[in-house]
């Protein structure tokens, strides 16, 4: 099967010492190398308000981890522990590698058109002046 | 004499067709709009991220409602890809569902 690219969000507590964000990730990390992904990048935000109340917290600290795997079982995996992990107040994960292809076909569809027909300079509109005058 | 015609312009007592393409026409009101240009293909936008909260703002209102093509100007393949980030967006705390005023 081919390999599939995810995004995976999730925000801890406010108060969660930075040491537990890191264990947490790292532990993230393992189980998908586990199930045979990897990860690609990890994107610490810090602590940042959240557009509404969750667990009654205003603000939260937003980690970002992009991966990428062949399995569902992973995300299955990877989604069990964040439920389970105390300091996790919310959790997305989004499969991005269809958006990904759909995009890169329009960047090469462009490409290929700007290939085959070199911009030219506008072309000149003079006949519109003349019409208007004929009409009058 | 005057009662029945109101906001009619006085200067105008022919017959109001004639007044050429630009000439000022009798109830109805005019627009004079720029035309709006969808800003994701003006910048060439593949893929609308929704982790950038940022730029979804300014596609929602206030309230945390997602504006309508005929407010932005967006074109209608860009605001299918937009409103599919902004609930992104939403689930995840970045764009609120429904904001406090």
């Amino acid at each position: 099967m081919e390999e599939r690219l995810y995004d995976l969000i999730f925000i801890c507590r406010p108060d969660t010492p930075e040491a537990e964000v890191d264990k947490l990730v790292s532990l993230l990390d393992h189980s998908a190398v586990e199930k045979g992904g990897k990860v690609e990048k990890v994107e610490k935000w810090g602590l940042r308000r959240m557009a509404y109340r969750v667990m009654k917290y205003g603000e939260g600290q937003y980690v970002l981890m992009q991966l990428r795997g062949i399995q569902g079982e992973m995300i299955k995996e990877l989604e069990r522990r964040l439920k389970v992990a105390d300091p996790v107040i919310k959790y997305l994960t989004i499969r991005l590698d269809e958006e990904m292809k759909r995009q890169k076909k329009l960047v090469q569809r462009r490409e290929r058109r700007a290939a085959r027909r070199p911009r030219k300079s506008a072309p000149a509109a003079p006949a519109v002046g003349e019409q208007t005058s004929a009409a009058s | 004499m005057s009662e029945g015609t109101p906001r009619t312009p006085s200067a105008s007592p022919g017959p109001p067709r004639e007044g050429g393409p630009s000439g000022p026409r009798r109830g109805k009101r005019q627009y004079f709009r720029k035309k709006k240009v969808c800003r994701f293909c003006v910048e060439k936008v593949d893929y609308i991220d929704y982790k950038k909260s940022d730029v979804l703002q300014s596609f929602v209102q206030e309230r945390g409602k997602i504006l309508p093509r005929r407010m932005t100007g967006t074109c209608s393949r860009h605001q299918r890809w937009l409103t599919v980030a902004i609930k992104r967006a939403r689930n995840i705390a970045l764009l609120p569902f429904a904001a406090k005023m």
